[in-house]
């Protein structure tokens, strides 16, 4: 009896962990610079890029207008961008910073545990897409390059 | 017997050129000082940047000397071609304290 209940245990456990460790589906709530809330899930349909960055950050404020420029072009496809200012920064200085560039998607301001839902890595920017099904796709550290554009995000939008 | 000549002068002129050929693609380091640099957590971008760059065969980053000690094929790349990838990037390579070896 008690092997029973252990291998149907077993059973429905197994593909669960498995799940979560290759496929994480993406949670995430975060209050934008106005005060509203930004929750991953309503976003479920879309590829999502989960953008952290600092204005501080050179290469950070570089690559803010190249995900302008997608958020724009690629809007129709089902991309949304969202901007999530790590380390947690003061709120004046990312709405200044935020109206100056135009950026043209939402942005929050994020934490430590925030990030720590993804990756544990450290670098800045740091790009996480979610997929249409509200999985973590890929991780791309650092700025993101053309290439990585091209082969990593416009792919999923097709 | 005249084309057995022929072919052996022949390969033997392929051979000279192509070592020449492959003498010309030397090795270079170039130490680019970079300015604003001062976080460990976003100096990755430039050294990403950097090893993504058709030619450049080694990135070694300093933060405590902002600076990208690069080792690059001159005849893919160039070093003016380094600067503008680093400047890329965000950050400012520095004109007058790089230099090449």
């Amino acid at each position: 009896m008690n092997k029973k209940i252990f291998f149907t245990l077993l059973f429905l456990f197994v593909p669960i962990v498995t799940l979560g460790q290759e496929l994480r589906p993406a949670q995430l709530t975060v209050k934008d610079i106005h005060g509203r809330n930004i929750r991953l899930s309503d976003y479920r349909g879309k590829v999502v890029l989960v953008n952290f960055w600092a204005t501080w950050c050179p290469p950070c404020r570089k690559e803010i207008p190249d995900l302008i420029r997608l958020q724009r072009e690629y809007r129709s496809r089902g991309l949304q961008v969202i901007g999530v200012t790590y380390p947690p920064q003061k709120l004046a200085e990312v709405r200044r910073f935020v109206r100056r560039a135009k950026v043209n998607y939402p942005v929050g301001l994020g934490t430590k545990e925030m990030k720590l839902l993804f990756t544990q890595s450290e670098s800045l920017p740091m790009t996480i897409v979610i997929s249409r099904n509200g999985t973590i796709q890929d991780i791309i550290e650092g700025i993101l390059l053309p290439e990585e554009i091209e082969q990593r995000i416009k792919p999923l939008l097709n | 017997m005249k084309s057995k000549s022929i072919v052996v002068v022949l390969a033997v002129f392929l051979a000279i050129a192509f070592t020449s050929i492959s003498a010309l693609a030397i090795t270079k380091t170039a130490t680019i000082r970079v300015d604003g640099m001062k976080c460990s957590k976003c100096t990755g971008s430039v050294e990403k940047a950097l090893k993504a760059t058709p030619g450049v065969e080694k990135v070694e980053m300093s933060l405590d000397r902002k600076e990208a000690v690069i080792e690059y094929d001159d005849a893919k790349v160039t070093e003016a071609k380094l600067r503008e990838v680093i400047n890329g990037t965000g950050f400012k390579a520095v004109e007058e304290k790089s230099g090449s070896q």
